[in-house]
């Protein structure tokens, strides 16, 4: 009995989470005229107009934008992923003065995001004369307090002999570093994909920082949508479809590594 | 465990810590002191009038007025109101949600649990932009999905979801629930395969029913992940921009009932048409929420137990 609804939430679950993203793809192929009937699943015809037309960039340069959204963001994640993976190898596993500010720096930056400062962080980016390129988003987007807390966790649990093990043979603590943090791969990569998606969603912070010509995805997909533009809706549905189909496919492929990672990062 | 027992020499810590310090410094402590500054600055200096030589003799500098001007404006308030309604119900309705699930996933076998997890997270893969656009498409209308299949056989009226100003919130944190339950839950999951089989074992033994399991194995096993889980739905609920940006196309809906805070945060900052940019009253704004953050601070040093790391 228990079982059978256990079975039953899941599925139910599942279907709400996948059956519209199923509409949006197949919606990608349908007139305006079909889509304003949700109720409606296929289309009449398939025609890949929408799709053809988007990449064409007949509207706007989508393929640009979809690259500058994967080295923003994919640039971001990397170095995340090395930042907040030596901050948090340190913290784990070294006695040191000013350890417990360090954990309070990386606390204040999980509950004072980046987002709630965007304003003066659009100003300070101005100063610096950084606004408009790619790349003045990179850096900013490389700290983050979730990291240091997430590899914390993670590193935690390598066995303390180790590290007595390097310290014996005369070993620097970053050459210790450079030795164990292979052994964290799951724990990199899964970061890696966490941190990946939240900057792939990011949508603030490139409205305020970014120029036309580095345009990300959040801000090309807005403006498909923009009712003065008149574009067909299959057109922003194909674009929404293609923008999710990247990160789906490397959580997909990477899914059991990030499970095995987050049980040690969950062990408390 | 006890935090690191080892003494790192100074040149390796730098090395491993410089980074993170160096970009907090840059990227987070400068804006908000740049913000502090900011917010204590004359208005009308940030537009275009300074030019006009009209303001040459006023200060720059107007001490707290910006704060009153900001506590005084009634849209203010609503903005922070709707974004704790937000906030509250989404954290109060995810975290039992995912937990019913995590509950109902764990009896499963690997390969069926699997696909079913990664079938609830794809919601969170998507773009918050995306699950509005469906909302607004799939959901929501005369037509949409939650009047047709949810609120016209229950025999109700259906909802005009996106005009109706009782009705944007919650369709708005239906939207917040359906993107981070997967996520939540596959934590939870994690958190629960750490139970130890022996007091799985115990239990059995005992004979403990299912409350009994669920009151004493299950939600200790999660409590901590299901606080550090809260702290940053509330977080990310309050920065939120995207999702409710592209629902209701920058506005706040009708009466502004869908008026988050950081959306009005924009709306100062960078108003459309011929409105001044007022980034003192926005930088205001964003400092005047402190407290709130000051009480999440205070929860989240109560997960450094959970952190073993005290």
């Amino acid at each position: 009995m228990i079982r059978l609804f256990a079975w039953f939430t899941a599925s139910l679950g599942a279907l709400l989470c996948l059956y519209p993203f199923l509409w949006m793809f197949l919606s990608s192929f349908k007139t305006n005229r079909e889509i304003y009937e949700p109720t409606l699943l296929f289309p009449q015809s398939y025609e890949w107009g929408a799709f053809a037309s988007l990449l064409n960039g007949e509207y706007l340069a989508f393929f640009q934008s979809f690259g500058n959204s994967l080295v923003l963001s994919g640039g971001q994640a990397f170095l995340a992923t090395m930042v907040s993976a030596g901050a948090g190898f340190a913290l784990a596993k070294f006695r040191f003065r000013w350890a417990g500010v360090f954990f309070f720096l990386a606390l204040m930056l999980i509950i004072f995001p980046k987002q709630s400062l965007a304003v003066s962080m659009f100003e300070w980016l101005g100063i610096l004369g950084w606004q408009g390129s790619l790349w003045s988003l990179m850096l900013p987007g490389a700290v983050t307090g979730l990291g240091v807390v997430f590899f914390l966790q993670l590193f935690r649990n390598l066995p303390d002999e180790w590290l007595e093990i390097a310290r014996i043979e005369g070993l620097s603590a970053w050459r210790t570093f450079q030795l164990l943090v292979p052994l964290a791969f799951p724990g990199l990569v899964t970061f890696f994909l966490l941190h990946f998606v939240l900057s792939w969603q990011e949508h603030l912070l490139p409205l305020l920082a970014l120029d036309e010509e580095s345009m990300t995805l959040p801000l090309a997909l807005t403006k498909l949508r923009d009712a003065s533009f008149r574009i067909p809706e299959a057109v922003s549905m194909a674009a929404a479809t293609l923008s999710i189909l990247p990160v789906a496919l490397m959580f997909a492929v990477c899914f059991r590594l990030m499970k095995s990672a987050l049980r040690e990062v969950t062990h408390s | 465990m006890a935090k690191g027992n080892s003494i790192g020499d100074a040149f390796s810590l730098v090395l491993l810590l410089g980074p993170f310090l160096g970009l907090w410094l840059l990227f987070w402590l400068v804006p908000l002191l740049l913000g502090v500054d900011l917010s204590l600055q004359n208005s009308a200096w940030h537009s275009e009038a300074v030019h006009e030589n009209q303001y040459a003799n006023a200060s720059k500098y107007v001490g707290s007025s910006n704060f009153q001007r900001v506590a005084e404006d009634p849209k203010f308030y609503k903005a922070v109101r709707n974004s704790t309604y937000y906030v509250v119900g989404t954290v109060l309705l995810i975290l039992p949600l995912a937990f019913a699930l995590a509950l109902s996933l764990r009896g499963m076998n690997r390969l069926p649990r699997g696909i079913f997890v990664f079938c609830l997270m794809v919601p969170g893969l998507a773009m918050p932009g995306v699950l509005s656009t469906l909302f607004y498409l799939f959901f929501h209308g005369r037509t949409g999905a939650l009047n047709h299949y949810l609120i016209i056989p229950l025999g109700l009226k259906p909802i005009n979801w996106m005009m109706d100003p009782h009705f944007i919130l919650p369709s708005m944190i239906l939207q917040s629930i359906w993107r981070w339950t997967g996520m939540v839950t596959l934590f939870f999951l994690c958190g629960m395969e750490s139970v130890p089989r022996w007091q799985l074992e115990a239990a059995r033994l005992e004979g403990a029913g299912t409350w009994l399991k669920i009151r004493s194995i299950w939600i200790p096993s999660i409590r901590n992940l299901g606080l550090f889980a809260g702290v940053f739905l509330a977080v990310d609920g309050f920065a939120s921009f995207s999702g409710a940006y592209v629902l209701l196309g920058g506005s706040g809906g009708i009466l502004d009932s869908g008026l988050l805070f950081v959306t009005y945060v924009y709306q100062v900052a960078f108003p459309g048409g011929g409105g001044r940019f007022d980034f003192p009253a926005a930088a205001a704004m964003s400092l005047m929420v402190a407290p709130a953050l000051a009480l999440l601070l205070f929860l989240t040093l109560r997960l450094r137990k959970f952190l073993s790391w005290e």
